[in-house]
């Protein structure tokens, strides 16, 4: 069995759906992966945004971000779908796991290394320094 | 002693001095030279990458005010020699904003 894979699932909603809708438009969208046999981890809506550069007509638009635990089938098939979604006007899917996991791996090989570094005694006192007169 | 040397030093400017006689000069210059050394060249700062510094482990695409300082406002990627990033940051930086720029969250170049 392969190990299922992390990805992040990223779009952006046409900013003049209302609230509602864009709830609705996320609501479809986890619909597509789970029916794909993807679990959604956490979903995050960012709200309107201003976009950095012009998408369509659009000035702004809604983000929505998802994290999704599934196969690589899920995301071709996902991506399709979202392609052909009215509402979404950009996504990018991003696998994150491999990523993550190196991030975690440095994080706790700095640890050890940091660990062993307290380990070393402090240097002990200079005391009892005889002036010898020559 | 100090004679011979400024002699060394004319002999090497002239182009007639062999490496032999060069040699003082070149070694009296260096003396003088520490001096206006630091005029003549720019005072480079040691550049530390960021990353490593502040140990970010995972550079984030999503991450617009961190990136934002690698992109100027015509929305280049700022070279590794503006920065000092290590060459491993500065590739997970492009590729962060490469996404980012993806989802319009960085500008690929301004209007």
């Amino acid at each position: 069995m392969s190990q299922d894979r992390v990805y992040e699932v990223l779009f952006i909603a046409d900013p003049n759906l209302g609230e509602p809708e864009v709830d609705a438009l996320t609501v479809q969208v986890h619909g597509y992966i789970e029916k794909e046999g993807g679990r959604i981890q956490k979903t995050e809506k960012w709200g309107k945004k201003r976009l950095a550069y012009l998408l369509g007509k659009h000035r702004e638009g809604s983000y929505v971000l998802t994290t999704v635990e599934g196969g690589t089938a899920l995301v071709k098939e996902v991506e399709r779908r979202i392609r052909v979604t009215d509402g979404v006007i950009r996504f990018i899917t991003v696998r994150v796991d491999e990523e993550l996991r190196k991030a975690e791996r440095r994080r706790a090989r700095r640890a050890v290394v940091e660990s062993k570094r307290k380990v070393r005694p402090p240097r002990p006192p200079v005391e009892d320094v005889e002036e010898v007169e020559l | 002693m100090s004679a011979f040397g400024g002699g060394g030093g004319g002999g090497g400017r002239s182009f007639g001095g062999s490496k032999e006689r060069g040699k003082p000069g070149q070694g009296r210059g260096g003396a003088a030279g520490a001096k206006d050394g630091g005029k003549r060249y720019f005072f480079r700062r040691r550049k530390v990458c960021k990353f490593c510094a502040d140990k970010i482990d995972y550079i984030d695409y999503k991450d617009v005010k961190l990136l934002s300082g690698f992109v100027p406002e015509r929305g280049k990627i700022l070279p590794r020699r503006m920065f000092g990033t290590c060459a491993e940051h500065q590739r997970k930086v492009t590729l962060a904003i490469k996404r980012a720029r993806a989802i319009a969250l960085l500008p690929y170049a301004s209007e």
